[in-house]
């Protein structure tokens, strides 16, 4: 009798051990077969737009869908938290897609685009942009065609931003200096022990962001002006002699204490404790409310050599054409002249449209905000991001590691070469197989 | 070893059931580390009843347990039974395929030269958090429990940095630990020394991440062990001080032996707890500096699963992790009552 | 069946059970008398006590101020141990620049209603697991400890998938039922149960009383404090718990505090911390004031009250 009792109870145990089993067959394990899940419902008319309010922008975000919705009756947007920076809202995303519904726009970053783009979750725009008619060679060339995959362009301008150069015009005074931004790096090794003169205690000359905090992304530009880069289209270029005489050059500014590395230099900056700082053009606003000096801007040193950063809006695949076509009139609304001059102005981002410059609204506005214009005139001497850093998984994390050891004083050469490696190593197994042969 | 002591009892006639007095009173911590072999042994002290009672009881250990055993298997065991699959596969968290790769992941994870630095700083951060943490509330709680003064302020005030979320805490330790404006640095500059900073250079990062976790969740050994000694038998205590036995005697075998059980689970949690930290990483170096200065484990799975897109490698170190935890946990089971049972 | 073996002498024979007054005295006495240690011990209690709030409170006493600086007094060096001028804009900055108040209601449902299902969970998990007995008790108390070595990064893709498929994103249940499973409360009580004195268990199920009467009348009162630990504790796991309520939430209809809080911090630009630091000490506020109310609630009580029935 107990035999027979104890046997019913432990099969209910292994019961409920095969329920559970079923769920997790049945109830959408990970890694769906193919297409995420219940992509195909949504609300008719219903635009869900997902962001993670770059620069805090939901009151802008916001202000714009109503603009929107006055504007197509029969559309609604709804707005969604989807999360604190750009990293939350891929990984949001990608929870998404792993089975559940879709949003009809999602924000997605320098970084985060083009591996939604690989893997066919974010639709190719050009078609759809035709068909609505949009003026494509409005959008700034370099913001636009970083969005470009084997001639298909995947996500719009949005929210983007370069590295400025910002100085303190009073330590500059006191250096000696010329009101400007230094035209070369070779020019700013020359100024440096004027400024370091000028310096008083706890100061230091020139603070950059460490690699955990994107020096990946400022360091493009001392890689191209001194003729090197991160990668020829997918050909790692970290061993280059030019690449590697960036890294010295970089290693020597650190060991004279000429450069200090720092979670966040602007609020050094702001607090009279760096010279001058390369910083996204989104610290502005931040920087001249905070600073108790007089801010300078500059282009960074070196022409034509600004990488762009921020995001862009993409369109999940597989939603129906109907939700598509709808969420394309969004972010073709979203990323026009008029709004992207009230969205940059509220933010500290670039204009995505050429013709933005030209409305009576950012004219003003510039003539108020002349350092706002400098990082605009910057805008016409951007070069899109080096493939290892913004399409290969991990490229900005990886580059940053990097360069904390090359800034900690470790072998450049030695560094550099192991970063061709691995970078080719990811682009081996993860993404050359998904290209388009 | 000389039993715990216990000599006369106090008033109040209650018998002396120091928990470590192995005694005939049937040990129901045994079923913990026994194999339900045949049946359990006749439990001494239950009243008579048929067998159909023992029918029943395990009808309604049943029914208590199944409401949280179905949202456990569906909610946390279904994901790791998938994550066991996953760790064999090589998955790019934002692809529709998968493909099949084997132990090829495990064997990369045994071999690549990040994972010596990723289980360094897993082991130093758990080691350090374990022994100070729980040392340190055990003492809080001792000191607090006396009657003093404004104890139940200082016991708020101890237990108020766990209310603060990880996160919170790891963006409020700027303040803190920022070389440039932080307490730690004011209070050295006015003794003329330079702070280090803490957020460039890996061991003092590791050395700043460790002290923060630690702040913040003193207070839950805290309020364990100051939960656990107000159930603490206080005659037996007034005994041995009756019988003139000092006061670290009265701790050592009066006290300590009592509050094993809960020195046993807090040894647990809190590893386990340690082990899995990522709320302090992520807000404060997100696993820096130098790429993996402050990389633990969790924080590796993090960082595999959906910076480097690599869910199927990141599933992989959780899988590891988790089957180590999972032989640490019983060990310590076994160790502790092995020791219980004398 | 043998008689309950019995450990020790037992000096008295029971007596009736005390008054309220006589209890009360009793318990007095016994906390005086182990506890006056004589000054030594109590100059040490207060010195350590004085060392712990220092080393405790500096920080939160860091967090606290900087909620009250202005902008610009935040970042200066030498840092301002006390802010000059002081000003509640932050606060005022967190109620209006957010919807904080739906935030907050958020909070309150969720963590209430997660907390509460979480303890009874746990408390009549741990009955089972201790006091009951079936085969394989064993294998399901280790089953259930192993919950707790799952870092939840590897079960929220998962659960997502199966929740938004129930149709639960952006609903309170869809946060809260995942979350219900509670494996450090039943481990806790477990063991919390396992350590009462036997004998007061035997003498209960000798007089006859039931399993549930048993839990409610005689375990559930004997084992108080670390019950009140136990809820203070899951009130604040759930109270702060951010990855899984962000992924579920769309928007102030659902989110809670700590997901709402984020939107205080500019991703790519200067953040103000004033209000972010505010925010902090707002969320604080009423767990702390639970903790107050409760840690009452943890003193020694006379727990002999169903040995000498």
């Amino acid at each position: 009798m107990n035999d027979v009792t104890r046997r019913g109870f432990l099969g209910g145990l292994a019961g409920v051990a095969g329920v559970a089993g079923l769920a997790a067959c049945a109830g959408g394990s990970t890694a769906p077969a193919s297409g995420g899940g219940g992509g195909q419902a949504g609300t008719a008319g219903q635009i869900e737009f997902w962001s993670n309010h770059p620069g805090t922008s939901k009151p802008v975000e916001q202000a714009i869908i109503k603009k929107f919705e006055a504007a197509n009756t029969g559309l609604k947007v709804k707005l969604v938290d989807a999360g604190q920076n750009y990293e939350e809202v891929a990984q949001k995303f990608n929870a998404a897609l792993a089975g559940g519904q879709l949003p009809d726009v999602v924000v997605a970053s320098d970084v985060t685009w083009f591996n939604f783009a690989l893997n066919k979750q974010i639709t190719p725009i050009d078609d759809l942009l035709a068909t609505a008619k949009v003026d494509t060679s409005d959008y700034v060339d370099a913001l636009f065609n970083d969005y470009n995959f084997s001639d298909k362009h995947y996500a719009l301008p949005y929210a983007r931003s370069t590295p400025l150069f910002y100085y303190n015009k009073d330590l500059w005074k006191k250096a000696g200096l010329e009101d400007r931004g230094p035209k070369d790096w070779d020019e700013f090794k020359a100024w440096a022990p004027k400024i370091k003169a000028a310096l008083g205690n706890g100061q230091v000359a020139l603070e950059m962001a460490d690699g955990s905090n994107y020096l990946d992304w400022y360091f493009q530009n001392m890689a191209w002006t001194f003729g090197g880069g991160y990668s020829k289209e997918w050909t790692p270029t970290f061993s280059d002699p030019n690449t590697i005489k960036a890294g010295q050059f970089l290693q020597g500014l650190a060991k004279d204490g000429t450069v200090k590395f720092n979670k966040s230099p602007e609020a050094d900056f702001s607090a009279g404790l760096a010279a001058c700082i390369m910083q996204s053009t989104g610290s502005l606003g931040g920087i001249t409310k905070d600073a108790k000096f007089d801010v300078g801007t500059a282009f960074l040193p070196g022409d034509g050599n600004c990488p762009t950063g921020g995001a862009g809006v993409a369109i999940p695949m597989n939603i129906s054409d109907e939700r598509k076509a709808n969420a394309l009139k969004f972010i073709a609304f979203l990323t026009n002249a008029e709004n992207t001059v009230t969205f940059t102005q509220a933010t500290g981002y670039m204009p995505v449209r050429k013709s933005a410059v030209d409305l009576p609204a950012e004219k003003a506005f510039l003539e108020k905000n002349p350092n706002a214009k400098t990082a605009i005139d910057q805008l016409a001497k951007t070069r899109s991001q080096d493939n290892a850093r913004v399409l290969l998984p991990g490229g900005g994390a990886r580059i940053g590691k990097g360069l904390d050891q090359v800034a900690q004083g470790q072998d450049v050469a030695t560094v550099f070469k192991g970063l061709d490696q691995q970078s080719q190593q990811v682009f081996d197994s993860q993404v050359k197989s998904k290209l388009p042969s | 070893m000389t039993p715990p002591y216990r000599k006369h009892v106090g008033s109040g006639a209650r018998l002396s059931n120091v928990q470590s007095t192995q005694t005939q009173v049937p040990d129901r911590s045994d079923e913990v580390t026994g194999p339900p072999a045949g049946g359990p042994p006749p439990p001494v002290g239950e009243p008579p009843h048929r067998s159909s009672g023992r029918r029943w009881e395990w009808t309604l250990a049943g029914l208590l347990l199944a409401p949280n055993l179905v949202l456990l298997i569906v909610f946390t065991y279904r994901p790791l039974i998938d994550n066991f699959r996953l760790s064999f596969t090589d998955w790019n968290i934002s692809s529709p395929t998968i493909s099949w790769v084997g132990f090829s992941n495990y064997i990369e994870w045994f071999t690549r030269d990040d994972t010596k630095t990723v289980v360094l700083n897993t082991v130093i951060f758990t080691v350090a958090t374990v022994g100070i943490s729980m040392s340190l509330g055990l003492l809080l709680a001792l000191l607090l429990d006396q009657r003093l003064k404004g104890r139940n302020l200082v016991r708020s005030a101890i237990f108020a940095p766990f209310v603060i979320s990880g996160a919170a805490i790891g963006i409020a330790f700027q303040f803190v630990f920022d070389p440039s404006f932080g307490l730690v640095q004011d209070v050295l500059a006015r003794l003329g020394i330079a702070s280090p900073d803490f957020y460039q250079q890996s061991n003092w990062a590791l050395f700043m991440v460790t002290v923060t976790y630690i702040w913040k969740n003193l207070g839950y050994s805290f309020v364990i062990y100051l939960a656990a000694l107000q159930g603490r038998r206080a005659d037996l205590d007034e005994a041995a001080e009756i019988d003139g036995a000092s006061s670290w005697t009265r701790f050592r075998r009066v006290l300590m032996p009592q509050l094993r059980p809960t020195t046993f689970f807090l040894s647990i949690t809190v590893l386990l707890s340690s082990v899995q930290v990522f709320d302090i990483i992520y807000a404060m170096t997100r696993g820096g500096p130098v790429g993996n200065g402050t990389t633990t484990l969790v924080f590796q799975v993090y960082q595999e699963t959906f910076v480097n897109q690599r869910a199927g490698y990141g599933a992989t170190v959780a899988t590891v992790m988790f089957l180590v935890l999972l032989v640490v946990t019983v060990f310590q089971v076994r160790v502790m009552d092995k020791g219980s049972r004398k | 069946m043998s008689a309950p073996a019995i450990v020790g002498t037992i000096d008295e024979p029971p007596t009736a059970p005390p008054s309220r007054r006589e209890r009360r005295a009793d318990q007095n006495r016994s906390e005086s008398s182990s506890h006056n240690r004589g000054p030594l011990m109590t100059t040490a209690g207060y010195v350590g006590m004085t060392v712990a709030l220092l080393i405790v409170a500096v920080p939160l006493f860091w967090i606290i101020i900087t909620s009250f600086k202005e902008r610009g007094d935040i970042y200066v060096r030498p840092a301002q141990w006390w802010p000059n001028p002081a000003t509640t804009e932050n606060y005022h900055d967190v109620t209006t620049r957010i919807p904080f108040s739906n935030y907050f209601r958020n909070s309150l449902i969720i963590t209430g209603v997660t907390s509460t299902v979480k303890i009874v969970l746990g408390v009549i998990s741990a009955y089972a697991l201790s006091l009951l007995r079936f085969p394989g008790r064993g294998i399901v108390f280790l089953v259930v400890i192993a919950a707790l070595m799952v870092p939840n990064q590897i079960t929220v893709i998962s659960n997502y998938a199966l929740v938004a498929q129930l149709g639960w994103r952006n609903t309170y249940q869809g946060i809260i039922i995942p979350l219900a499973g509670v494996a450090f409360g039943t481990f806790l009580m477990r063991n919390q149960f396992l350590s009462l004195p036997g004998e007061i268990i035997e003498a209960a199920r000798l007089d006859g009383a039931g399993p549930l009467k048993l839990l409610w009348k005689v375990v559930l009162p004997m084992s108080w404090p670390t019950l009140v630990a136990f809820s203070l504790i899951t009130v604040v796991n759930e109270w702060n718990e951010y990855l899984w309520p962000f992924l579920m939430s769309d928007d102030e209809r659902v989110a809670p505090l700590p997901v709402g809080l984020t939107q205080l911090q500019n991703n790519d630009g200067v953040t103000n911390w004033g209000p972010v630091m505010a925010g902090t000490v707002l969320a604080m506020v009423p767990i702390l004031v639970l903790f107050l109310v409760l840690q009452r609630q943890m003193i020694k009580g006379l727990t002999a009250g169903a040995l000498k029935g």
